[in-house]
């Protein structure tokens, strides 16, 4: 959909939005990732080799192979790569400078892609242990994280 | 990010939606804000060719057959009255910020002293009584109304100065008057 959000009294600068509202089904796993984040649970995956893969996938991303049960994780974990980002965007999950960072939630073998509320940039690090905050009302999507905080 | 999750239901862990927001920010080109200039005076404007003589409206610039450029010089006025050339009926589906409830007709138009026509322009009254080659005339919107949101569709058509356009009642323009102009 489609419509104009802003035009300039001169005449000279218009602008619209182009919207396209996707609905996806979510399957078994990543279903069971985002239906525990709507209960507050962070949910992974294990391999058959017993890696433990969080956000879950189906298949074991190593091998091809179909992942087998699912496992629940705490809600802490380690910041490993990271950017800063000092002038958030509107559609940023944060309106004030935070860090797009990888983080390993404890247990798991990979890393997610979520933000880190770092408050200064000076206390964001690899190595940094974090909890997820999560959102005031959950509904079943990745931002029921509403980002992750430092601890300690 | 509130855009991605307005729309969820309430079927958590089954489906997601996700709304994907596009923001676009146009500029209008000299050529196009001085037609928007015409457009909020009540004036529809083109370009001669000064080779060909074609009248190409909204201007070019140029002239794409003959490759030479066309500037205020070349301005001429045409009429706010033309012809349907084609058209098609629209049944609207009901979805977030559709703004029609009703079927209505969009037709491209060959106004009096133009040799291109203009597209999506909205045709007043029956949509049984559209037809190619029906004489319509522009209904203006309010002089104070032409401002805001004239230029917002300069890209891809006329703007927003016409509020729609009305059929006449003359009689119908001979076929060979329109017939190169049918899409």
């Amino acid at each position: 959909m489609f419509y104009f959000w802003a035009v300039a009294e001169a005449a000279v600068e218009s602008g619209f939005t182009l919207e396209f509202p996707y609905k996806r089904s979510l399957g078994p796993v990543v279903g069971a990732f985002l239906g525990g984040l709507y209960e507050r649970r962070i949910v992974g995956v294990r391999t058959a080799e017993g890696r433990v893969i969080c956000p879950p996938f189906e298949y074991d991303p190593d091998t091809g192979d179909a992942t087998g049960e699912l496992v629940d994780l705490p809600e802490t974990g380690t910041v490993h790569e990271w950017a800063w980002v000092s002038r958030p965007l509107r559609k940023h999950p944060l309106d004030r400078p935070f860090a797009w960072a990888l983080v390993q939630i404890d247990g798991a073998d990979t890393r997610m892609l979520h933000a880190v509320d770092a408050g200064d940039r000076g206390r964001i690090a690899r190595g940094v242990r974090v909890k997820v905050r999560w959102a005031d009302e959950t509904r079943g999507h990745i931002t029921d994280i509403a980002c992750f905080e430092p601890v300690g | 990010m509130s855009d991605q999750t307005q729309t969820d239901t309430g079927l958590p862990g089954k489906f997601m939606q996700q709304m994907v927001s596009l923001d676009y920010r146009v500029l209008a080109s000299p050529l196009q804000q001085r037609f928007d200039a015409g457009m909020r005076a009540g004036r529809i404007t083109g370009h001669k060719c000064p080779v060909c003589s074609r009248v190409y409206v909204p201007p070019k610039g140029y002239c794409p057959l003959d490759t030479v450029a066309t500037t205020e010089e070349h301005e001429v006025d045409v009429g706010d009255e033309g012809i349907v050339t084609s058209f098609t009926v629209l049944t609207p589906i009901q979805y977030r910020g559709q703004r029609e409830r009703q079927p209505y007709a969009l037709a491209s138009l060959l106004l009096d002293g133009a040799s291109s026509t203009v597209g999506q322009q909205r045709i007043a009254g029956p949509i049984e009584d559209v037809r190619t080659g029906m004489r319509v005339r522009a209904a203006w919107k309010p002089e104070a109304e032409r401002t805001a949101e004239v230029s917002a569709m300069a890209q891809w058509g006329i703007g927003k100065a016409i509020e729609h356009w009305e059929p006449t009642g003359d009689p119908d323009a001979a076929r060979d008057h329109y017939a190169e102009h049918i899409l």
